[in-house]
């Protein structure tokens, strides 16, 4: 997907009228960046391309000895995803994962703006030690603390609940990282004029700090949503009852050893696992290319 | 660290007090302790009477003006100016009128709706000022506001300072590092250096009859000319000293006390004249020879920077607009506009 904003962002301004129209030289570094521009775009979108193209198609056709590279039947494509919707609880999946991965927004949004605020304006004792934790935190992969998690979240009898799903990911060290350096920006004589204004401690962040980082919420937001949607080994072993199952795990289903599925079917279950991150992708993309360049990483 | 010491401060209701001093003087921290947004580790704060040491800065009846004017920028100028009202839960309908009132008298109608993004330079410190005066309060404090301004702005906005505070009567104080700014605003200046009050008074007061060296050197522009000599004899009514480039001069000066020792004579640029040039009628008068360094001629006055045969610097006024003399020139001043100075900067008076 970079790729195709990269061909954007080169094209030719109008060339000037007149005999001087002087056309760029066309270096050998020229055509190398748009040789590797290509290649890139063609690496990216390829497998989605593939992907739409196995769903509408007739069962086999894509991988038959006359491949095509364009969809045949829309028709064979929407008879799959009826049958998935019908004869699967893919709705009630979508369900669950959209409804974790809102909770997980808002929780992560309200508790990382609020220690943000706390961390990045204001002294108390003790600051640079918890900052310390938060951060080596960071350094920790995931893979190290889920059993752990998974321990403390079962003593709690959170085993497939929503708040077992939810409340083990609320605090985001990368997010209260990514706020905080956002939130250390705001100029303090604004907020030391809101407080002769009269603006209490909460009211500083509720009527600065929140409005004033809108980006970086919308960001820490926005990346929450990606990771939360495609999050599936947490699901996976804290949430093991189907009536719980996010569209991750119902797409693994699809494509577990002893699934009889064909390659079509599969391919439409995951089709419809990655529709809503594309589509929010499309929405926000411009948002989302900020948000990585001032964050600095993926998340 | 202690950044102000001794700090004692009688400021009447309706004055315009300026602070002036070089960077980190501590004029600004004394600002800031008064609005409350800076603790102090001892003494009292008194307004109207009452200790406000404990006293929340929402709740002291002061309103501050920032240097960077810490506008909202999320919010239009009239969210800015009405900001306070609205936490105040005041009524809406009220909230519109005193804004308009303040926009009235900074000529702002027109600009209410917009955000401090689309205001210039002098707008947003309009701004500033309107949501100050909404705030009614009892004190006016200024963080240097007109230092990012530019020159002609700044000159303009003085002038507009000065009828506001007509206008109101409200006490105002204002911090500054510029000493025209000082000059030309305060009913009361005082001058600060390393945390120390060095003089308060009326503006013109101190700059004729500054306490010591700093303030006669800070206030004045150009400085005022120090010039080092030993005292080497007094009578009652005069004393005479004795100093490289200046020989011996013999001064008018009633009962000098203490003893003879080093001393420092100090007399502003625009004390001294040409001999030839504006001798006037100068009873007692002192004439020094100098050698000119450079001219600084700035049209409606020029300044001869001029070297003494011992080396030091004295800076002397030309009323003409240009000098056409040569190198070598007599500097003539009266004997009775020459301040004197003991050895740690502090002023001699003569006794009265």
């Amino acid at each position: 997907m970079s790729g195709a904003s990269v061909i954007a962002n080169i094209e030719p301004t109008a060339a000037p009228s007149g005999s001087f129209v002087r056309r760029p030289a066309l270096s050998v570094w020229t055509i190398l960046k748009w040789v590797i521009a290509l290649c890139a775009v063609v690496v990216a979108v390829f497998p989605i391309w593939w992907m739409v193209n196995v769903v509408f198609a007739h069962s086999g056709e894509p991988v038959s000895i006359n491949p095509r590279l364009y969809p045949t039947s829309l028709a064979a494509g929407f008879e799959k995803i009826r049958m998935i919707l019908a004869e699967t609880d893919y709705l009630r999946a979508y369900y669950v994962s959209l409804v974790y991965s809102l909770l997980t927004i808002a929780g992560v949004l309200l508790i990382g703006s609020m220690a943000a605020f706390e961390f990045a304006l204001f002294e108390f004792p003790g600051k640079r030690l918890m900052f310390a934790v938060v951060m080596v935190s960071l350094m920790v992969p995931t893979a190290v603390t889920i059993v752990p998690t998974y321990l403390l979240t079962a003593k709690l009898g959170w085993l497939n609940t929503m708040q077992g799903l939810v409340v083990p990911g609320l605090a985001s060290a990368f997010g209260l990282f990514m706020l905080i350096q956002f939130m250390k920006t705001l100029p303090r004589e604004m907020l030391e004029a809101a407080r002769l204004d009269g603006a209490t401690h909460f009211q500083l962040y509720l009527h600065f700090a929140l409005p004033l980082s809108r980006n970086a919420l919308v960001t820490l937001a926005i990346l929450t949503f990606m990771r939360t949607w495609g999050n599936f080994a947490w699901p996976l072993i804290v949430a093991p009852n189907p009536e719980i199952y996010t569209v991750g795990q119902v797409v693994g289903l699809f494509n577990s050893p002893l699934s009889h599925q064909t390659v079509d079917v599969v391919m439409t279950a995951n089709l419809l696992a990655a529709l809503p991150p594309l589509i929010f992708f499309l929405m926000f993309q411009r948002k989302i290319v900020e948000g990585i360049a001032m964050s600095g990483s993926k998340g | 660290m202690e950044v102000l010491r001794d700090v004692n401060l009688q400021i009447s209701s309706g004055e315009f007090v300026v602070f002036v001093g070089p960077s980190g003087c501590g004029k600004s921290t004394l600002l800031r302790i008064i609005s409350g947004l800076e603790e102090i580790s001892r003494g009292e704060i008194r307004l109207d009477g009452q200790l406000i040491n404990d006293v929340d800065p929402a709740k002291r009846g002061v309103a501050m003006v920032f240097q960077s004017y810490a506008l909202y920028p999320h919010m239009t100028a009239f969210g800015n100016m009405g900001f306070s009202l609205k936490l105040a839960h005041s009524p809406k309908p009220t909230i519109r009128d005193k804004v308009a009132a303040a926009a009235g008298i900074l000529r702002l109608e027109k600009l209410l709706e917009r955000r401090p993004g689309a205001l210039s330079g002098g707008q947003k410190q309009r701004v500033a000022i309107g949501r100050a005066i909404v705030r009614e309060p009892k004190v006016f404090l200024f963080d240097e506001p007109l230092s990012n301004l530019d020159a002609e702005l700044r000159v303009q906005m003085r002038a507009e300072l000065a009828q506001l505070h007509d206008r109101l009567g409200t006490t105002m104080i204002y911090v500054t590092h510029d000493q025209v700014e000082a000059m030309t605003l305060a009913d009361k200046m005082v001058v600060m250096n390393s945390g120390v009050v060095q003089q308060s008074g009326r503006p013109l007061n101190i700059y004729d009859d500054p306490d010591n060296m700093f303030v006669a050197g800070f206030i004045g522009s150009p400085r005022m000319n120090l010039l080092k000599a030993v005292v080497v004899g007094r009578t009652p009514d005069s004393v005479t000293v004795n100093g490289p480039g200046i020989g011996l001069l013999t001064l008018p000066f009633r009962g000098f006390p203490g003893e003879n020792g080093q001393v420092s004579l100090g007399v502003r640029p625009q004390r001294i004249g040409l001999l030839g040039v504006q001798e006037g009628a100068i009873a007692n008068r002192v004439e020094l020879s100098a050698t000119l360094t450079f001219a600084e001629e700035l049209g409606d006055v020029t300044y001869l920077h001029c070297d003494l045969s011992g080396g030091e610097r004295l800076v002397l006024r030309s009323l003409d607009g240009h000098y056409s003399g040569g190198r070598r020139l007599t500097a003539v001043a009266d004997a009775a506009s020459i301040l004197l100075f003991d050895e740690s900067g502090r002023r001699i008076r003569p006794a009265t």
